[in-house]
């Protein structure tokens, strides 16, 4: 009753989205729905149930709001959402799947988060539908068009560890991310100031914005939680020690306190101090967004498609005003992003299943995935199809003067998931979150604060006796 | 009706009337135990297989856990400062709206605003008013007299404060409700003879209405205590127990074992440590309470 209510209070809110979805969706009408019914498999196979998906709030689930009528008018199923953000997301749904309520059928995971869900045996593998030609016709639904590695990071055999690309798929991605750097060019251009190649440069870059334009040199994400380290900072951390490093090593024992990584953290945590915002700390990933967003800072290194929202002249102060390099490189000359996709996984209590792939095919197609980036801009596009949409490439193209696309196609070269995978992901990554905030706070040296770190990350997995497998 | 039927009604009739409270009992003593148990077991939301039996180990683990002490520390202070603070202040606002001033009736009416709105709506309000910028309409206002923004939620200081400042706004109203409440039941007759023999109105204070309100007092500092020491929805609304833990108190480190890292056996552990904190700090205030209303009725 609750959840009704509450999805009835997102139905209300996103409502002007809504209207201007139905009306996009009978524009396109009969030509949408003929695209979909190219495809040999029959849409109405579940006519007339209900499905309820859980989404984080996002600029992907904001696109894909709007299109929503035109999946009921193809299927007959009708779609119910709950929209949370990260924090309470997260936890929402690791309720509804621990007790195997399915009271969401579909959800959006990642690769992960996936880790988490496969332990607790909470989320269906994808491959039985994928090859059911009742379910799916292969030849359109077309899963090569999916950029190859995206699908491969939402592979995983269950190996603590490793197994990453093998094994069972368990999300199909909606869009892409990796880290980028983008800085405001016209500062940089009006004092000179040099785009950095080193992380000893970027800090000197925030130090000269901050004091020449009188904004914070650099904002980041801060909030004591994994969010806060898995996007600029992990990735600067792997290039910086040339992808020698990992937070666990081969005894899946915390490596955080190795000395590449205490020196890079000094820098990271020093550079935030000195030139970031006060308020570092408790800034979410959409505080710092927005901050960069409405001018308050020179740098951010955070996720490459943010990019949309600065390029926004109806949203932002800097539209046109931005350029983007990848994060600087470690001493062989290479940046190591990290990568993540939203995707969209099947719970395995769901009541149907077949209600809930159809879901899942039909917002992951290349029509819905390219109505959503070109009418609703969500970006990266996860299908190569969409990024050569000549819509797609004039508009992104626009963006730094090119820089962003060069920029995020050297990045996507070696971009990788940057964890190790393991089920305790998010506890490992608040202890590390916790102990950059020690250090930000100076309650303790990096050294000491990261060495407590590996300390209780050991203790921890060794409670659930996953160390040294 | 028969004399038969109306004897089975009536032998029914005593546990018809006692079955609410049954259930009522039943409700709370089933999850108690049941959380009692699962304090007692291995037992992770992500690995079902993994739930056994450990005794105490929960305990243990979990008392030898940094930041459970800091934990403990932080809602052991939280609550003596916060209590202190809302106890007094709401004395001063009693006393002020029990006087003679015009106006008095409106005021405590508005007095009572805060109340009526959810804590976890006026804490989301308090977060964008003390936005760290200029933006936040009290750093905004603050500039006016050449304060510096201050950085209300992203310093570990200012966020116990702010915190605090919340609570207080919010929790104000009900302990001056209930002192309020305890002045106007108060005899008149110590006063006059008080006036009779020259008291001013600090003696009058200090030797008539703090010994005679002693158990309204106790009272409102009883609540105070039980929900300051659980206070939870203020925190998870504005600093998630962070910047550097100083805002984690029991409550939002058991949230963060049962929903954000899903290790339950833990997390209800915590909770029981809570629990025995407030029934131990109820338990002591209700008997001061016990013998100040003894003593205020002799």
């Amino acid at each position: 009753m609750r959840l009704q209510r509450r999805s009835l209070n997102n139905l209300l809110l996103a409502m002007p989205f809504a209207m201007g979805g139905v009306r996009e969706a009978s524009a396109q009408g009969d030509e949408a729905l003929a695209y979909y019914h190219q495809a040999k498999i029959d849409w109405r196979q579940a006519a007339g149930k209900s499905l309820t998906i859980a989404m984080n709030k996002h600029p992907f689930t904001e696109s894909l709001l709007p299109l929503l009528p035109a999946f009921k008018a193809l299927t007959g199923i009708s779609v119910d959402y709950l929209i949370l953000p990260e924090d309470q997301y997260f936890t929402r749904i690791a309720a509804d799947l621990s007790s195997q309520q399915g009271q969401f059928p579909v959800l959006m995971t990642g690769p992960m988060r996936n880790w988490e869900f496969v332990s607790g045996d909470w989320i269906l593998p994808l491959d039985d539908f994928l090859t059911d030609p009742k379910l799916t016709d292969p030849s359109w639904y077309k899963m090569e068009d999916f950029y190859p590695a995206l699908i491969e990071a939402n592979r995983w055999d269950g190996k603590i560890g490793g197994g990453v690309g093998k094994g069972s798929l368990y999300s199909i991605p909606v869009m892409e991310e990796s880290y980028i750097l983008a800085y405001r060019k016209d500062i940089f251009d009006r004092y000179h100031i040099d785009v950095p190649t080193t992380y000893e440069g970027m800090a000197e870059a925030a130090r000269q914005v901050k004091k020449n334009a009188g904004i914070a040199g650099i904002v980041a994400r801060g909030t004591p939680s994994i969010a806060s380290l898995g996007t600029g900072f992990i990735s600067g951390l792997k290039s910086y020690t040339n992808n020698q490093w990992s937070e666990l090593n081969a005894k899946m024992k915390a490596d955080f306190d190795d000395p590449r990584s205490v020196k890079y953290t000094e820098m990271w945590v020093d550079m935030i101090r000195e030139s970031g915002p006060p308020n570092w700390a408790d800034m979410q990933w959409y505080d710092a967004m927005d901050a960069f967003t409405a001018g308050q800072a020179g740098m951010i290194a955070d996720c490459d498609f943010f990019a949309a929202g600065y390029e926004d002249p109806s949203k932002s102060k800097i539209a046109g005003k931005v350029g983007y390099a990848m994060l600087p490189p470690g001493s062989d000359g290479k940046t190591y992003s990290g990568l993540w996709t939203w995707a969209l996984g099947i719970n395995k209590a769901a009541k149907s299943k077949e209600a809930a792939w159809l879901f899942v095919q039909w917002a992951t197609s290349q029509h819905t995935l390219l109505e959503a980036t070109v009418s609703y801009r969500n970006y990266n596009p996860s299908r190569a199809s969409i990024t050569k949409d000549p819509r797609v490439q004039k508009t992104v193209g626009a963006w730094g003067d090119g820089s962003y696309v060069k920029t995020v196609e050297k990045n996507l070269e070696t971009a990788q998931v940057a964890w190790v995978p393991e089920p305790l992901r998010v506890r490992l990554g608040n202890i590390w979150a916790r102990a950059l905030q020690a250090i930000y706070f100076r309650r303790m040296s990096a050294a000491d604060a990261l060495k407590n770190a590996s300390k209780e990350c050991d203790q921890v997995f060794q409670e659930v006796g996953l160390s040294g497998q | 009706m028969s004399v038969r039927r109306r004897r089975r009604r009536g032998r029914f009739l005593p546990y018809l009337l006692l079955a609410p409270a049954l259930i009522l009992l039943v409700g709370m003593v089933y999850p108690f135990g049941l959380g009692l148990y699962y304090s007692l077991n291995d037992y992770w939301l992500q690995f079902p297989k993994r739930f056994h039996f450990i005794g105490l180990g929960n305990y243990v683990n979990l008392f030898g856990k940094p930041l459970f002490a800091r934990a403990v520390e932080f809602t052991l202070g939280y609550t003596l400062v916060a209590v202190t603070i809302q106890v007094g202040l709401g004395l001063a606002v009693a006393l002020f709206l029990h006087a003679r001033v015009p106006g008095r009736r409106t005021m405590r009416a508005m007095m009572l605003m805060p109340l009526m709105i959810p804590p976890v709506i006026a804490a989301l309000m308090w977060k964008v008013m003390m936005d760290s910028t200029r933006a936040g309409i009290l750093n905004y206002l603050l500039s006016f007299i050449g304060v510096d923004p201050v950085n209300w939620l992203g310093s570990p200081h200012a966020a116990i404060v702010s915190v605090l400042i919340i609570d207080t706004w919010g929790n104000l109203p009900f302990v001056s409700l209930i002192l309020l409440g305890g002045l106007q039941a108060l005899p008149t007759e110590p006063y006059e003879a008080a006036r009779v023999d020259g008291a001013g109105p600090a003696a009058m204070l200090r030797y008539i209405t703090l010994p005679l309100l002693r158990p309204f007092i106790i009272l409102a500092a009883t609540f105070r205590v039980m929900d300051s020491l659980r206070i939870f929805d203020v925190i998870y609304a504005t600093t998630m127990g962070g910047p550097d833990d100083a805002t984690t108190n029991l409550s939002i480190m058991s949230y963060q074992y049962a929903f954000q890292w899903y290790q339950m056996g833990m997390a209800v552990a915590e909770t029981i440590v809570l629990l025995a904190m407030v029934v131990i700090a109820s338990y002591v205030l209700l008997r001061m309470w016990n013998r100040s209303a003894e003593s205020a009725a002799q």
